[in-house]
């Protein structure tokens, strides 16, 4: 089974990381925290928490891109180009297709963030605003928010085209950082239908603004480590929930 | 484990409906078919383009499940894994992941089929070299050719060594070097005591190498069995061609003929039976000057009779 699951990951990494998408965006996202160096005289004393906030924001955006752009035609392309025949004509059963395709693509987004992570180090040594290791872990935060991220994307990728899957899977996560306002919204609102839907979003969807604490790091709040750890936990359960479906799915396909 | 007497590829009955477009309309694609293959043959499915030969290959390797009735493959579920691990597929113009090297992509197909790593390098090393692919191995399949890509297929299905290869449309896209050579592989698995169950509509190929052959026309098996059974070796027609006819005695010849075609100074005549062909010697030897350069007997060839069912189902091929 391990066999199975790590050859199609392989498989699903190497495909990524040749792809010039990939590379592009890591590029980019490099050139959007070196560009601190520009706004840095406009800062007015607040350089070191600018330099910070625009670096950690620029690797959760760029890698919310990779996994939106990526996972959206991960399962879909295999169909698309029929070389999902000579996977499922093998010994592998469908289950663990879905879980090799979506490892493959949480390792490139692991590489992705630990070449992202290390541009921005790079960036907050040279520009001498300090680098303080507790910065990872919004990092850290950033990879399990990813982790739900791309398994909704390797969901609708399961059923729907790339484009439609990316519109929806950016609106998750859209909404997804808008729950609580969703929350209050359906506390405030006096319509019962606005309250029902809001309600089942707001239980449904993933909380991932849970995951974003950017402000915490960079102003330097105090943190819950109990938090840390329940949203951690949040996003174990929250990913192998989805992927369990999308085996559903996947297993009632037909070719 | 499946006992050596049980089919490898056992169907029952199958039909296969696919709803398509937004009012779902029904298309049957398959019909009450139902087939066995032995262990140790090569068969060949037989069929014209649009007859259903994919989609009954998509129901034995799982891909797609029937509408009613059942297959099994060594006794058990297509899906079924321990069933996939003994067999080996090659589907019809095979595409595959253009980043990775032939190397690397034969072994992700080892590693999907659980080949131990102790042997997995030299099966990679083996097959590239049955394949003429040594020159190409470390190269991306990006820029192979339909027949490079042909046989990169070939080489994942026959990694595991399996016992059962499935091709779909082999043959496809090969040069005729290309397909004698698959040919032989074909041959050779056979001698090795694998099954082989290859869909084509080549017909060349099937007479040369199958041992057995299904015809499917508009999703329906329009006939099954051995190739001697079914081309029975009865001689359909005589060509006999003369030398020397002169314009009286070409009518006289032309009577006892179904058919004549003049070219040059000789005659081609077309004839039923051997009692004919007698009839045309006597009338040669009575005339004199008239010489007998040729006889050839015609027995009909799986062209014919495959094109008689096609008639029949009243469609050309």
């Amino acid at each position: 089974m391990i066999e199975r699951v790590s050859g199609i990951a392989l498989n699903t990494f190497r495909e990524s990381i040749r792809d010039k998408v990939l590379v592009t965006l890591i590029v980019f996202a490099v050139l959007v925290m070196g560009s601190a160096r520009v706004i840095q005289p406009l800062a007015l004393g607040e350089e070191a928490k600018i330099v910070k906030d625009l670096g950690l924001s620029a690797i959760t955006l760029f890698c919310v891109l990779i996994s939106i752009l990526v996972g959206g035609r991960i399962v879909y392309r295999e169909v698309e180009k029929r070389t999902i025949y000579i996977i499922l004509a093998k010994p592998v059963r469908r289950w663990e297709f879905i879980l090799g395709k979506y490892l493959g693509l949480m390792a490139v987004l692991v590489v992705s963030l630990a070449v992202m992570t290390a541009a921005f180090y790079a960036i907050l040594l040279v520009l001498g605003v300090g680098a303080p290791l507790y910065l990872m872990l919004a990092v850290l935060m950033t990879l399990f928010q990813l982790a739900i991220l791309t398994a909704v994307a390797v969901q609708f990728s399961t059923f729907s085209t790339p484009i439609t899957g990316a519109v929806f899977t950016f609106a998750v996560y859209f909404v997804g950082h808008l729950l609580r306002d969703l929350k209050l919204l359906a506390a405030m609102n006096p319509s019962p239908v606005v309250k029902v839907v809001s309600y089942i979003l707001y239980y449904a969807l993933p909380n991932l603004g849970n995951f974003n604490i950017r402000p915490e790091v960079v102003y330097g709040a105090p943190l819950d480590p109990l938090a840390l750890l329940f949203s951690g936990l949040y996003a174990l359960v929250y990913t192998a929930t989805l992927l369990l479906i999308s085996t559903l799915i996947f297993n009632r396909k037909e070719f | 484990m499946a006992s050596l007497s049980e089919p490898v590829i056992s169907v029952t009955r199958l039909s296969k409906v696919y709803r398509s477009g937004f009012r779902m309309k029904r298309i049957q694609a398959l019909t009450d078919i139902s087939l066995e293959v032995e262990r140790g043959e090569i068969f060949g499915f037989l069929g014209p383009n649009g007859a259903g030969k994919t989609t009954f290959i998509k129901v034995l390797m799982g891909l797609t499940e029937p509408t009613t009735g059942g297959a099994l493959v060594f006794g058990r579920p297509p899906r079924d894994a321990a069933a996939k691990a003994r067999l080996g597929f090659l589907p019809e113009s095979p595409y595959f992941y253009d980043h990775l090297t032939a190397r690397e992509f034969l072994s992700l197909a080892t590693r999907l089929s659980a080949v131990p790593k102790s042997e997995a390098a030299g099966r990679i090393t083996g097959l590239l070299r049955l394949l003429r692919m040594e020159i190409a191995a470390d190269v991306q399949m990006r820029g192979f050719s339909r027949g490079m890509l042909q046989r990169m297929g070939i080489a994942q299905a026959l990694v595991a060594d399996p016992e059962l290869v499935v091709l779909d449309e082999p043959m496809g896209g090969l040069d005729p070097i290309g397909r004698k050579e698959f040919r032989d592989i074909i041959v050779d698995l056979r001698d090795r005591g694998k099954t082989v169950f290859f869909s084509t509509h080549i017909l060349s190929d099937v007479e040369m190498i199958c041992d057995r052959v299904g015809i499917v026309i508009e999703g329906r098996m329009a006939e099954v069995g051995r190739l001697s059974e079914i081309l029975t070796g009865e001689v359909e027609s005589v060509e006999v061609t003369v030398r020397g006819v002169t314009g009286k005695t070409q009518k006289i010849l032309e009577r006892v003929s179904r058919h004549t075609i003049k070219s040059g100074d000789e005659l081609l005549l077309t004839v039923k039976s051997e009692e004919e062909v007698e009839k045309i010697m006597a009338i040669c030897r009575e005339v004199g000057g008239i010489r007998v350069v040729g006889i050839v007997p015609h027995r009909p060839t799986l062209e014919d009779y495959f094109m008689a069912h096609v008639a029949q189902a009243g469609r050309k091929p």
